[in-house]
């Protein structure tokens, strides 16, 4: 079973790499883009789908990596991807900080709560914060991240940047599910009474879950930058935290490869209905009705975990 | 020797058949949908219009004008993907779009794949420094109506002047252009107003005491509105001039008739204001086609953009971008665009000038000063 993920895994990547050089740049720029909405779709799904907490605020971590690499990098110079771990680190604490006094709320309170801190985030942005956000014309001339010398400057090549940091979010999040901290996530979404009950300290993984979120976040937010060279406050706006929710629920929460296919539908429909022009977004919006009608908890959703129980002395097997 | 001219015969074909392949194509990047998508549709109005009207007068070297028209969003990333989409669609120009940060996103794209871009509605000043090959824009620049204010309160011959910003990127930078160009007058007043509040006779009294001839305001609107009938109430007289986010009807609503009659403001020409019989005559056909006049200088500034590149190519019989960008640059001219007369400089930019100065009448209407 687990060979089997991993070898559909591998089989599905190695596709993938060989599919840039029979499209054309548009679709692979497409392709891009799903590869971003996938990743801001599984950081905000640590949040979302396995813990629970309604976050509908997530463009404001994904600001702030973004704005903190396009800083550091234009006014000191500092190579783009060096500032990786920089824009985690500002995204997460910054997560961390807000996301202290609110989150012992629940539910609809909390998700309120997080508007109004991606709404404060891109306002503070638009009105030039500290002289240092460029106010509503965003910061431009961000340089092009370059690994071992080589420029990445076309859709092709950050093709390649972009799936792979998305295969190495997924690995990573796959153990991360499969761990204890997962499992606690889960159990806290679950009944957080008896979480509590049990010995979790659910403060702590709620903060320590928003504070990872964010922080992965941040580091897209860092590849958009970079992939874009100019950013603006016009691309944090609350319809992107909306976009990413909206991925994670009709691709199924909790499960990667429902927010990798909810990424692929999200982005990937209104660009293949571009040539409706204005009535684009109508198909976009029949599908997702369509969706909430039929299959409420999403395309693929979340598997129950299953423990054999295998070799209990004295007793015989189910 | 027969294989040879088979061979040649065949050559000949397909390169006959490559010459007179298809339409010639003009890609429209407009905000169709999001926030500025009034603009978007009008924008794609008017190209619809002008290349019809094209197309029924023989189109442009013996070929049909095709208008494609990708959905920007009024969002950089969506941008970004329309730009690129445009690329692979074989088209000889690309007309739009209309927000600064918008058209930034794109410029690189089109740069590197050698498509010349008409923005018609971004003013950001650095659009046009970057030195970019293929970028033109029909639309004036940010620093163009500092100058144009400087120009008008210069005529007016006032001494003191006091420039009032709400601190808003726009608005303090036509602010600070306007102040550093303003030559021989003293400013006796530089502050900024607090946008969104309902009295300002408290800065009004500021003012005042400052004793300025004229007082120009480069904020929007709603607070222009207000700083107008205060002021009345205040029994003050004197002359405001405003900055073109004051162009608005609603302006008259909030200060009342009397309040505003002999306020100045600066301004691209509205569109009935046009100044040539061309623009007339298709401010005309849109409205019998649309029931209702463009609202938007910027639709009209992209149709521009969409009459410089064809009647450029019908020149130069020719749509290889770097003969194209030369010729705009250095040689083209066009006495009879909607919006005026045109022609480019160096960097892209539109020489001459667009801005005009409209006075409000004692009924509220905008009227165009000569």
């Amino acid at each position: 079973m687990k060979n089997r993920n991993a070898i559909l895994f591998i089989l599905f990547s190695a596709g993938l790499a060989t599919l840039p050089p029979f499209l054309n740049a548009y679709w692979v720029d497409v392709l891009n883009s799903i590869g971003i909405y996938a990743i801001l779709g599984l950081s905000l799904n640590l949040i979302v789908g396995h813990t629970g907490l309604f976050n509908l605020g997530h463009a404001a971590f994904f600001a702030i990596g973004a704005y903190t690499a396009a800083i550091l990098n234009t006014t000191f110079g500092i190579p783009i991807l060096w500032l990786l771990p920089v824009s985690a680190l500002a995204a997460g604490l910054f997560a961390a900080v807000v996301a202290r006094p609110i989150v012992h709320l629940r539910g609809d309170y909390l998700c309120i709560v997080t508007i109004g801190v991606g709404e404060i985030v891109r306002i503070a942005l638009v009105n030039d914060i500290f002289g240092i956000t460029g106010g509503a014309n965003g910061i431009f001339d961000i340089s092009r991240p370059s690994v071992f010398g080589l420029i990445i400057r076309t859709p092709y090549e950050f093709f390649y940047l972009i799936w792979f940091f998305l295969g190495v979010t997924i690995v990573l999040f796959h153990f991360l599910e499969n761990s204890r901290f997962g499992r606690a996530l889960n159990y806290l979404r679950e009944d957080e009474v008896a979480a509590e009950g049990s010995g979790i300290p659910t403060a702590r993984y709620k903060l320590g879950v928003f504070a990872l979120g964010a922080a992965w976040a941040g580091m897209v937010g860092l590849i958009f930058a970079s992939k874009m060279t100019i950013i603006a406050p016009e691309s944090f706006s609350f319809w992107e935290s909306v976009l990413m929710f909206t991925l994670i629920i009709l691709g199924g929460a909790g499960s990667i490869p429902g927010v990798l296919l909810g990424a692929a539908l999200i982005v990937g429909i209104p660009e293949v209905f571009r040539d409706l022009a204005n009535a684009r977004m109508l198909v976009f919006g029949a599908a997702m009705v369509v969706m909430m009608i039929f299959r409420t908890e999403g395309i693929i959703p979340q598997r129950p975990r299953v423990y054999r129980i295998e070799a209990i002395p004295g007793e015989e097997r189910p | 020797m027969k294989r040879v001219a088979l061979f040649a015969v065949g050559l000949l074909l397909v390169a006959s058949t490559a010459m007179a392949a298809g339409p010639i194509k003009i890609g429209l990047m407009a905000p169709l949908t999001g926030a500025w998508a009034s603009e978007g549709q009008e924008m794609k109005q008017v190209l619809e219009l002008l290349s019809a009207d094209l197309n029924a007068r023989g189109g442009l070297l013996g070929q049909k004008v095709e208008v494609i028209t990708e959905d920007d969003g009024g969002d950089p990333k969506t941008a970004a993907l329309a730009a690129q989409r445009l690329t692979t669609k074989g088209v000889a120009a690309v007309i739009g779009t209309y927000g600064s940060s918008v058209t930034e996103a794109s410029q690189n794209i089109y740069n590197e794949s050698r498509i010349i871009q008409i923005a018609n509605g971004s003013t950001a000043v650095r659009l046009s420094e970057k030195g970019l090959k293929y970028f033109f824009r029909t639309c004036p620049r940010d620093d163009e109506q500092g100058r144009v204010a400087a120009q008008t309160i210069q005529k007016m011959k006032a001494k003191n002047v006091a420039i009032l910003h709400d601190n808003t990127t726009y608005a303090k930078g036509l602010a600070a252009e306007a102040k550093a160009l303003l030559k021989g007058v003293k400013i006796v007043f530089f502050d900024a107003l607090t946008p969104g509040e309902r009295d300002y006779t408290a800065i009004l009294t500021k003012l005042k005491a400052a004793k300025p001839d004229v007082v120009f305001f480069t904020g929007y609107y709603p607070e222009a509105g207000l700083l107008l009938r205060q002021k009345m109430q205040m029994k003050w007289n004197v002359p405001f001039i405003g900055g073109d986010a004051q162009n608005n009807p609603d302006l008259i609503k909030i200060a009342g008739k009397e309040a505003a009659n002999g306020f100045y403001f600066l301004s691209t020409p509205l569109p009935k204001d046009l100044p040539t019989k061309e623009s007339k005559a298709f401010v005309d056909t849109y409205k019998k086609k649309y029931r209702n006049a463009p609202s938007s200088i910027y639709a009209l500034l992209a149709g521009d953009g969409f009459r410089v590149i064809t009647a450029a190519i019908k020149e130069k019989k020719s749509v290889d971008p770097d003969v194209l960008a030369a010729y705009l640059k250095k040689g083209f001219k066009d006495d009879r665009g909607l919006t005026g007369r045109i022609a480019f400089n160096a960097k892209g930019d539109r020489v001459g000038e667009l801005y005009r100065v409209y006075k409000v009448d004692a009924k509220g209407n905008f009227i165009l000063q000569k």
